[in-house]
């Protein structure tokens, strides 16, 4: 099998396309932040480990083949990482073997080995993954700017008792190639931004990437040590090396291999992605924190919305079946794979529990947040949904969504805070809170077509007015009142008071306005009896919503139930 | 979850506790089912102790309420936690099944 092809069978011997004698054993991994993939390729002169991952038990079934390898014939072993992110190579630091300067020797990037050496934690992740990091030696400094200079090719005999001899690589600037015994050429070549240090290595038609085509991923980009430039410069000459042919397997620092074209592709869209990156914030593990924070606020709206959703179809369905329309009431079913959206949110509360307990860190947290979020953007088809049920649920899930991609991102959530009319805003919220989306002249002028007139019946079943069979009364107000807020957030925040308080079971809401000469307050109180405290992550949401909106939010037990006051500043002229 | 199931009066009470998510919604209706098999044809659900409820636990409920729908049926929820409570109410499903405020409001009415 594999000689040139373009598969290679994940853990086991093969030989390596493009290099006569040399054999390849893939050490493919699902894709995690904990352990990278690991290659192991072996010739009659040398073993060369790339990336021998970050978990103590990899490493040590790599030492064992290593072993096995070399008791068949004694040769020097050469690690060569990628790039020094612990998840790479930390697992060593446990296995004696590797520490046997006689046996293993190093190879990294420059910037990569005096990261190493002197033990930095925040260059390796080390820091942010909350794991010990003991320096380490290094043997061979890769693309030491005075070799690489010279132009001149350098011949070693090292520790190991193996000789390299290293030298550009003939027309691509940006490369350094390694004779490694005989038969090996690895090829390198700098391709840094998902760090500084990170190379991408050719050796026969195999190209090893690293976690390039990862690096604009939320909770990658913006790790310390990344840069937007170089990573636009990088992928411009992975592109390049992927389009001069003789490559036909891309071998990744995490995840399943892949083939040149798809390859292709990838990096021109992780461009397209890393192009829109400007101004991202430093991913520090302070920022990890406060994003899986924000994750389970998030996701516990995102989780409510959901369901809700969910349950509108289901509640649509329902109806439409006691009608005796069961083949309408199945495409239902169709608009939102709501089996998915419970095993993906119950992933998360699971993972999120596990948070709590100090099983997982915040940056996997945080992770695990912008992976369901990702599963969950492609579970409900939007616009049919909109016909059915309340658009405004879906629009805020959607923003929920975006939100939380945006902060992880390292960006602020947008809003903007503009010279509205209170009023107005008020006036359109409560009409679409008391009004049927259809009215009986649509159900009429519908009646004639059948396609229309099961539009208008599901979106009569499926979107009733949230104050429909609640008493309501606002208060005296001015015809205008001009505050400063954010229209689509303040609106979002009432709206989800409005439903908290029908939601527990308010027969009666007031809404009141109080002004004062630089201050405008709205008191929204419902008659429902539970306590004045909502559950602490949803309470915790909406005061950084309303803060987001431009208001202030306090909730208070009154004698007949509780209220929401919402404190925003008036607009001077 | 755990349920606890009991006679009273002419109806039969399941007490459930927990929370109601992809792996344990089947868990409940199956219980629902197997006492409409044995007849039982009053059923309240004691929600009293439910945290949570995921769509798959709606879509239990609303399997369980076209099952009792015949005049004589008796088929409704108790004790609503405000999450459930609110849960039930913006998917619209309050319409559809009886809900009280505790088993002995339930139970006086049936």
């Amino acid at each position: 099998m594999p000689d040139g092809s373009a598969e290679l069978v994940p853990a086991s011997w093969q030989p390596l396309p493009g290099v006569t004698g040399a054999e390849i054993y893939p050490y493919v991994r699902k894709i995690d932040n904990i352990s990278s993939n690991s290659y192991l390729i072996r010739t009659p002169d040398a073993i060369l480990l790339i990336d021998p991952g970050g978990l103590a038990e990899q490493a040590a079934m790599l030492a064992r083949l290593i072993a096995e390898c070399r008791e068949m014939g004694k040769r020097p072993v050469y690690v060569l990482l990628t790039h020094v992110h612990i998840d790479h190579f930390v697992g060593i630091q446990h296995i004696p073997v590797f520490a046997y300067k006689d046996t293993v020797v190093v190879m990294v990037h420059e910037a990569g080995a005096r990261a190493l050496e002197r033990g930095d934690q925040s260059l390796t992740a080390a820091e942010m993954l909350s794991t010990n990091l003991s320096p380490m030696n290094v043997g061979v400094h890769l693309f030491q700017e005075e070799r690489v200079l010279s132009g001149r090719t350098v011949h070693r005999a090292l520790n190991n008792g193996g000789r390299i001899s290293t030298a550009p690589v003939p027309g691509i600037p940006y490369g350094e190639q390694i004779q490694i015994g005989t038969s090996l050429l690895a090829e390198c070549f700098h391709t840094p931004g998902h760090s500084p240090d990170s190379i991408c290595i050719r050796i026969g038609s195999i190209l090893f990437i690293g976690d390039i085509l990862f690096a604009a991923s939320p909770g990658v980009a913006g790790i310390p040590g990344w840069s937007q430039e170089a990573l636009i410069q990088s992928l411009g000459n992975l592109e390049q090396l992927l389009s001069e042919g003789g490559v036909t397997i891309i071998c990744p620092g995490h995840g399943r291999l892949i083939e040149t074209g798809d390859a292709r592709a990838m990096t021109a869209t992780v461009k397209k992605e890393a192009l829109t990156l400007n101004g991202i914030a430093t991913l520090t593990r302070d920022r990890t924190v406060e994003a899986a924070a924000f994750a389970e606020d998030c996701m516990e709206q995102v989780n409510e919305l959901f369901t809700i959703m969910a349950g509108r179809l289901h509640y649509v369905a329902y109806v439409l079946d006691e009608l005796g329309e069961a083949g309408v009431a199945e495409n239902t079913g169709t608009l939102m794979n709501s089996d998915t959206v419970d095993e993906l949110l119950e992933a998360f509360r699971s993972f999120s529990e596990e948070h709590r307990q100090g099983r997982r860190l915040s940056i996997h947290l945080a992770l695990k947040a912008s992976q369901v979020i990702g599963k969950l953007e492609q579970v409900f088809r939007r616009s049919d949904l909109a016909q059915i049920i309340d658009p405004s649920l879906i629009l805020r899930a959607e923003r929920l969504l975006a939100d939380y991609t945006t902060m992880f991102r390292g960006y602020s959530p947008p809003r903007e805070i503009t010279r509205t009319d209170l009023i107005s805003l008020l006036n359109a919220l409560i009409e679409g809170l008391t009004i049927p989306p259809c009215s009986d002249d649509d159900v009429l002028a519908s009646a004639d077509d059948d396609a229309a007139f099961t539009a208008i019946l599901m979106a009569r079943i499926g979107a009733r007015p949230l104050l429909e069979d609640v008493g309501f009364r606002i208060g005296e107000r001015p015809e205008h009142l001009a505050v400063l807020i954010d229209r689509i957030l303040f609106t979002d925040l009432l709206t989800y008071l409005f439903e908290d308080l029908v939601g527990t079971g308010s027969d009666m809401i007031c809404l009141d306005i109080e002004t004062s000469e630089n201050t405008t307050a709205l008191l929204l109180t419902g008659t429902c009896s539970r306590g004045d405290s909502c559950a602490v992550r949803v309470k915790r949401f909406l005061y950084g919503l309303s803060e987001r909106a431009g208001g202030s939010l306090d909730c208070e037990k009154v004698p007949d139930g509780i209220m929401y006051r919402i404190q925003i500043t008036r607009a001077t002229h | 979850m755990d349920i606890t199931s009991a006679s009273k009066d002419s109806a039969t009470v399941l007490a459930i506790s927990g929370r109601i998510d992809t792996a344990t919604a089947p868990e409940l209706e199956q219980n629902i089912n197997r006492e409409i098999d044995r007849g039982h044809r009053k059923i309240l659900l004691n929600f009293t102790g439910v945290s949570y409820i995921s769509s798959g636990g709606l879509r239990v409920l609303l399997a369980t309420a076209k099952k009792l729908k015949a005049p004589e049926d008796r088929f409704g929820i108790c004790g609503l936690t405000p999450e459930v409570q609110k849960i039930l109410k913006l998917a619209g499903f309050t319409s559809i099944f009886l809900i009280y405020p505790s088993e002995g409001e339930a139970l006086a009415g049936w």
